[in-house]
C-alpha cells in the first residue's frame, strides 16, 4: 500500500527541476502541451519500475546537457512493515513532514517513516538506483531496494498497450490479483500433443479465483466478455514461456483482441482489485480510447470517487470530460516557472470546483479571460467567430478560454481570476463599469500580472454598443432586438426615456442626419439593459449580435471602443509560447 | 521438542526466573519455533559466545532463522545508534571501540537515550514482534535502561536468575534484581525442572542443586555432605598439604569416556589458574575473551630489539610446561661463546638463527620447535596459537603485529572458544559452559552466586575441595 509522498526531478527531459508532493489518491496532471506531464509519469515509472535495464539516451537530459546528471528521487511512505525495519533499511529510513513537505534524514516522532529512492543517470547513460541517506553516505554505505521490494512497489502502467496485463507474464497485474499460479509445465507438454482444448480446462481450474475476479470486474464495468472469462492456452504462443497462459472470453477469443478502451478499462478494474499488493498506477492521456461515459468509469474504478483512496494514481489528461469527473484536489497544474517546474494543486477553494464543472476547458488552456457575465462571453465568442470566418486564428487555437462569472458582486470576477492566477494561468478580466470593484482587489490582481479590460465611464456593454457603433449598426441592433422581443422593446424605450423618445424618432434622426445624438445613444443603451429584460442578455443572442453586427462595424465605430476590443484580442494573441 | 512450561510470546512485560540447567535455552528455542508472524522476535543476550551458543541451539532445534534476530545487547545498540546517528547525537568515534572501557558505556547511554526520544519507535514496531532478553541478571544498569525503554515499545520478556549474577565489578554495576528488574518486569514464572541433570541421568543431583539454590537465595549455607553421594564428593583441604589435595581433586575422572571436566579456581587469581593447568595432566586454561596476554605480547614484542629472544622464551614458558627454559638459556649462552660441548638441539638452532637474523617468521619457527620438544605440553593453547596466528599474519609486513593480534582476538570473540576436555578457569570464564564433571578447587571467598554458578557446571558429578564441608 505504498504511496509516493514527494517527487523530485532534476534535468530529466523537459524538466530542469521539479519538487512536488502529490496527493495519496488521484493525481491528474494538467497544463499546456509540452509542460512535462508525461515526463513526470515516465520519471516515476523509471525510478520505481521493476526493470533491471533501462536504456537512456542523450535526449533524456534536460537541454541535451549530459554534464548535469538526471536525478529522480521518490519519497515513499505508507510502507509495509517489512520495508521499514531496522535490519532491512535501518540506515536509510527517513522522516517525512506532511505539513511542510520536508524530508528529514532520520525518523522523527510523529512524522511518517519513509524511504527515498533515487535514480541517477550520468553522462555514461548507466542508470543507478540507490536509497538516499546522508548518514549512510557519510559511513560509505550504499544500498538500493531489494528486488522483491521493487517488484512489490512497481507501478502498473495502463498505457496505450495494456495487453501485457491480459496474460500471466511477468509484470502483469494478473499476478497481483491473486497468489494463484498456473503450474503449466506438465500440462504444456501434454497440451503440445493434445492441442489447446485439453489444456483449457486445467488452466481454468487453476486460475478460478482470478477468472472470477476478471469476470466480475468486466461485468461491473460493462466490458462484454460473455458469461465468464476463460483461461486457455494461447494459440499464438509458439514458445511455452511466461505468457503462455492468457485471458480469453467465453468463446475462446483472446481478450487482447478487445478494443483499446475495453482493455484499458478492464486493466484499471483489475488494478483496483490488486490494490492491496500494488498500489501505484500510471496512465498517460487517460482518455485514450475511451468514450466519455467510459472515462467516468475508468476514473471511478481507479477510486476517483472513493473517500479513502484505494490506489495512488498518476494521470495526465487533455479531456474536459475527465476534468469534470474529478475534484479540484485531484487536479494539479504543471507549469514551467523561472525556478523550474511547479505543480500547483487546483484545490477546492474559491468556488473553483464549480468552475471545473462548468468550464473544464479553461483548465486545459494557457490563458483565461474571466468575463463578468454571459454578455461578455457572447461578445467575445461572436467576435471570435467573425474573425475565424475572415481567416483569422481563433481564441481556442490561441489557447484562450473564456469563463463566465454570472454577474453579481463586482468583486466576483477577481475571486475567480485570482484562483487561476495562483495556478499560473495568464488571466484577463473583462468587466463592465456600471458597478465598480474594490480598487485594492483590482490593484492586487494587476500587480500579480493580471490584465483588465473595462468598459468606459460607468458603462455596461449595451451602453458601449449603442454609444460606440455607427448609427447604421445601432439600427441593426434595434432591428435584431425587435425580432427577438417584438413590441416589448417599445415599452423598454418608453420607460428608459420617460416617454421622450420613440423608435420612429431614432429612425428619422439616422435617416435624416446620418448620425445619432449622444443622449439618444445613452437612452437606447439603458433601454437595452433593463433588469431581467436585457435585449441581448444571453450568450447566444450576444454572440449573434457580435458576429453579425459588432464585428463588421468595428473598423468604422468609435475608436475608443475598438481600442477595448483590440486590447482583448491583442492580449489573447500575445501569449508566450 | 517437549512442550514448553511457559509460552514466552504471551508475556507482554515480565520476567521468567530461570535457575541453571532448567531448560531456559530450550524454552527460547521452543518459543521461537512456534512463532509464525511475519515479523521476527528480537532475542538479545550478553556475549558473542552466548549468541553463538544460542544460535547453535536454535539451528539444531530447526528454528527458521526468519523467526528471530539474535544479537548481543551491545551489538544491537551499536547497530541502532549507527543507523540513526543524528537522532542519537553520539560522538562517532565511540563506534571505533578504540577505548572499549569508555566507548561501550557511551554506546549504551546513547542507545537508551535514543530509545527514550521515541523517534524510532515506529521503526522498531515494524521490525520486531516481541523482545526476549536472555541472561538478564548480567545486565548492567545502562543495559537495563535500553531494555526498559524497548519494553515501552515492544512486548518484552526477560529471562534470568539473580543467583547467577556474577559479573558485577567495579565500573559495571549490575541491575538490581528486586529493585529494578522485578518492579518493571514482574515475575510471571519460574522454571523448576532440572533438565540438564535429568538428561544426564543424574536428576538427584539436579534436585539437590535446586534445593541448594533455595538455601543460598535466603543467605543460608549448604552442607556438601547432604548431597547424593554418588554425585557429590567433598575432599577436605588441610594445610599445608592442601595444594596437593586440590590437585588430586582436579584429577577427577569423568564417568563417561568422552566426558569433560571443568576445574574452577580462584576468579581473582589468574596465575593460580595457570599454575593449576600446568600441573594437572591434560589440563589447559580457558582464557578471557580479551586475550590480554596475547595483546600484551604483541604490543611489546619487537623482533629487532636486543631483548626479543628473551621475550619469546618468556612467552613460551608462560604457555607451555616442561620447556626447561633456564637450562636452554644457559646452553644457548655457551653455544654463542663457542664453549658448548653438546651440539644445539633443533629448538636451540632456531633460537640461534633468530638471534642472528631476527624475523617474525623466525619467531614462529622457534615457538614451533619449542613445542615439538619431547614432554612439552601446551597448557594455554588459546594464547600460544593466537600468538602463532598473529605472527603468521604479520610476517609479510602488511600489518603490524599488534594489529594482527587484535584481529585474532576479534575473530576469536566471534567464533567462540572450543572447550578443552579438562579445562581450568573461573566462574567468570566458565559461566554458560557445562561439562560432565565440575571440580571446585577453591571455595574460599566465593559469594553465594559464584558458588551456585560453579556448582551447577557439572551435569553428572560435583567435586569440591574445601577446608569445611559447609559452604556459602
Amino acid at each position: 500500500m505504498a504511496r509516493i509522498r514527494k517527487i523530485e526531478i532534476a534535468n530529466f527531459r523537459g524538466i530542469q527541476r521539479l519538487a512536488w508532493c502529490p496527493a495519496p489518491g488521484i493525481n491528474c496532471l494538467i497544463g499546456p502541451g509540452d509542460s512535462g506531464k508525461s515526463s513526470v509519469l515516465d520519471a516515476i515509472d523509471l525510478c520505481l519500475g521493476a526493470r533491471r535495464n533501462v536504456q537512456f539516451s542523450d535526449a533524456d537530459f534536460f537541454d541535451l546537457d549530459i554534464t548535469s546528471p538526471i536525478s529522480i528521487t521518490l519519497t515513499l511512505g505508507c510502507l509495509d512493515d517489512a520495508m521499514r525495519t531496522l535490519e532491512s533499511y535501518g540506515a536509510f529510513l527517513r522522516a517525512f513532514n506532511a505539513t511542510t513537505g520536508a524530508v528529514e534524514d532520520e525518523p522523527l516522532v510523529d512524522a511518517e517513516v519513509v524511504l527515498c529512492l533515487n535514480l541517477t543517470v550520468a553522462s555514461d547513460l548507466e542508470p543507478s538506483w540507490t536509497l538516499v541517506s546522508e548518514r549512510a553516505a557519510q559511513q560509505g554505505i550504499v544500498k538500493t531496494l531489494a528486488w522483491k521490494d521493487r517488484v512489490a512497489l512497481a507501478p502498473t502502467r495502463i498505457g496505450a498497450f495494456a495487453n501485457v496485463n491480459l496474460g500471466w507474464q511477468r509484470g502483469s497485474v494478473l499476478n497481483r490479483v491473486s497468489e494463484e499460479r498456473a503450474d503449466a509445465s506438465a500440462a504444456l507438454v501434454k497440451a503440445a500433443r493434445d492441442a489447446r482444448s485439453a489444456f483449457g480446462d486445467q488452466a481454468e481450474q487453476q486460475l478460478g479465483e482470478a477468472l472470477g475476479i476478471v469476470t466480475d470486474t468486466a461485468q461491473e464495468l460493462g466490458v462484454n466478455i460473455g458469461a465468464k472469462a476463460k483461461a486457455l492456452l494461447d494459440s499464438h504462443s509458439v514458445s511455452f514461456g511466461g505468457g503462455t497462459i492468457s485471458l480469453h472470453n467465453e468463446s475462446g477469443i483472446p481478450l487482447r483482441s478487445l478494443g483499446v478502451g475495453s482493455t484499458r478499462l478492464l486493466v484499471a478494474g483489475l488494478q483496483r482489485q490488486a490494490a492491496g499488493k500494488a498500489s501505484i498506477v500510471l496512465s498517460d492521456e487517460l482518455e485514450y480510447g475511451l468514450e466519455p461515459h467510459r472515462i467516468a468509469r475508468f476514473l471511478g474504478s481507479l477510486g476517483a470517487k472513493d473517500d479513502a483512496a484505494p490506489l495512488q494514481v498518476f494521470l495526465t489528461t487533455h479531456s474536459p470530460v475527465a476534468l469534470r469527473e474529478l475534484s479540484g484536489d485531484q487536479l494539479f497544474v504543471l507549469r514551467r516557472s523561472p525556478q523550474g517546474h511547479e505543480a500547483y494543486p487546483v484545490g477546492t477553494d474559491n468556488g473553483i470546483q464549480s468552475t471545473i464543472r462548468l468550464y473544464p476547458e479553461a483548465f486545459l488552456a494557457g490563458s483565461v479571460v474571466v468575463c463578468e457575465g454571459a454578455s461578455e462571453i457572447g461578445l467575445l465568442r461572436g467576435l471570435d467567430l467573425f474573425n475565424l470566418e475572415q481567416g483569422g486564428v481563433s481564441l481556442a487555437a490561441l489557447g484562450v478560454a473564456l469563463i463566465d462569472c454570472g454577474g453579481g458582486d463586482p468583486d466576483r470576477p477577481y475571486t475567480r481570476a485570482v484562483a487561476f492566477q495562483i495556478l499560473g494561468y495568464r488571466v484577463m478580466v473583462l468587466r463592465d463599469d456600471d458597478k465598480k470593484p474594490t480598487p485594492a482587489i483590482e490593484q492586487a490582481f494587476i500587480e500579480s500580472g493580471g490584465a483588465i479590460v473595462a468598459y468606459r465611464l460607468g458603462r455596461a456593454l449595451e451602453d458601449e454598443l449603442f454609444g460606440s457603433l455607427t448609427p447604421e449598426a445601432c439600427k441593426q441592433l434595434i432591428t435584431y432586438a425587435n425580432e427577438l422581443h417584438g413590441d416589448l422593446i417599445i415599452e423598454h424605450l418608453r420607460t428608459a426615456s420617460n416617454n421622450t423618445l420613440t423608435f420612429q424618432q431614432v429612425w428619422d434622426e439616422i435617416h435624416n442626419t446620418g448620425a445619432l445624438a449622444a443622449e439618444h445613444r445613452a437612452t437606447l443603451g439603458q433601454a437595452a439593459r433593463i433588469r431581467k429584460a436585457g435585449w441581448f442578455k444571453s450568450i447566444s443572442w450576444m454572440e449573434d449580435v457580435a458576429r453579425t453586427i459588432v464585428a463588421p462595424d468595428l473598423p468604422h465605430c468609435d475608436p475608443g471602443f475598438r481600442e477595448l476590443i483590440d486590447q482583448v484580442f491583442g492580449w489573447a494573441a500575445n501569449a508566450p509560447r | 521438542m517437549r512442550p514448553a512450561e511457559i509460552d514466552l510470546r504471551v508475556i507482554s512485560r515480565g520476567t521468567v526466573t530461570a535457575p541453571a540447567g532448567c531448560g531456559k535455552t530450550q524454552l527460547i528455542a521452543h518459543t521461537l519455533a512456534g512463532h509464525q508472524g511475519s515479523k521476527p522476535i528480537l532475542v538479545l543476550t550478553h556475549t558473542n559466545a552466548g549468541v553463538a551458543a544460542l544460535r547453535g541451539r536454535l539451528d539444531r532445534a530447526g528454528v527458521p532463522t526468519s523467526a528471530y534476530r539474535l544479537s548481543t545487547i551491545d551489538g544491537w545498540a551499536i547497530r541502532l545508534i549507527s543507523s540513526f546517528p543524528g537522532r542519537s547525537a553520539h560522538n562517532p568515534e565511540i563506534l571505533q571501540l578504540a577505548a572499549p572501557a569508555h566507548d561501550y558505556p557511551a554506546i549504551r547511554d546513547a542507545a537508551w537515550r535514543l530509545l527514550q526520544t521515541e523517534h524510532i519507535s515506529e521503526v522498531l514496531k515494524a521490525s520486531y514482534a516481541h523482545l526476549i532478553v536472555d541472561e538478564y541478571q548480567d545486565c548492567s544498569v545502562p543495559q537495563h535502561h535500553i531494555v526498559y525503554f524497548l519494553s515501552l515499545i515492544l512486548p518484552t520478556c526477560v529471562l534470568g536468575d539473580p543467583m547467577q549474577a556474577i559479573f558485577g565489578f567495579r565500573g559495571n554495576t549490575l541491575v538490581d534484581w528486586n529493585q529494578q528488574v522485578c518492579t518493571h518486569f514482574p515475575v510471571v514464572g519460574e522454571l523448576a525442572t532440572p533438565w540438564r541433570w535429568r538428561n544426564a541421568g543424574a536428576e538427584a543431583l539436579g534436585q539437590w542443586l535446586l534445593e541448594a539454590r533455595g538455601r543460598l537465595v535466603t543467605g543460608q549455607s549448604v552442607d556438601l555432605r547432604s548431597g547424593p553421594p554418588e554425585h557429590v564428593t567433598w575432599i577436605q583441604a588441610v594445610p599445608p598439604n592442601d595444594h596437593t589435595q586440590r590437585l588430586a581433586a582436579a584429577r577427577a575422572v569423568p564417568p563417561t569416556a568422552d566426558g569433560r571436566v571443568l576445574i574452577i579456581a580462584d576468579s581473582r587469581n589468574r596465575a593460580a589458574q595457570q599454575n593449576f593447568a600446568s600441573q594437572i595432566p591434560g589440563a589447559s586454561t580457558v582464557e578471557a575473551v580479551d586475550l590480554r596476554d596475547l595483546i600484551a605480547f604483541a604490543n611489546g614484542f619487537d623482533e629487532k630489539s636486543a631483548d626479543a629472544l628473551g621475550q619469546l622464551l618468556a612467552l613460551a614458558q608462560s604457555v607451555m610446561t616442561n620447556l626447561g627454559v633456564p637450562e636452554l638459556t644457559r646452553h644457548l649462552g655457551s653455544l654463542q661463546r663457542g664453549t658448548a660441548r653438546n651440539p644445539p638441539s633443533v629448538a636451540e638452532s632456531r633460537a640461534l638463527a633468530f638471534a642472528q637474523s631476527p624475523s617474525l617468521t623466525g619467531a614462529t619457527e622457534l615457538l614451533l620447535a619449542l613445542r615439538a620438544q619431547p614432554n612439552v605440553r601446551v597448557h594455554r593453547p588459546a594464547i600460544l596459537y593466537g600468538v602463532l596466528k598473529a605472527l603468521r599474519d604479520a610476517s609479510p609486513g602488511t600489518i603490524p603485529l599488534a594489529e594482527a593480534a587484535r584481529r585474532v582476538r576479534e575473530e576469536n570473540r566471534l567464533l567462540g572458544r572450543p572447550l578443552p576436555k579438562r579445562a581450568v578457569g573461573s566462574t567468570l570464564l566458565l559461566k554458560g559452559l557445562e561439562a560432565e564433571v565440575a571440580v571446585l578447587v577453591n571455595t574460599e571467598g566465593m559469594s553465594a552466586q559464584h558458588l551456585y554458578v560453579a556448582m551447577t557446571r557439572g551435569s553428572m558429578k560435583l567435586v569440591v575441595c574445601s577446608p569445611n564441608p559447609v559452604v556459602g
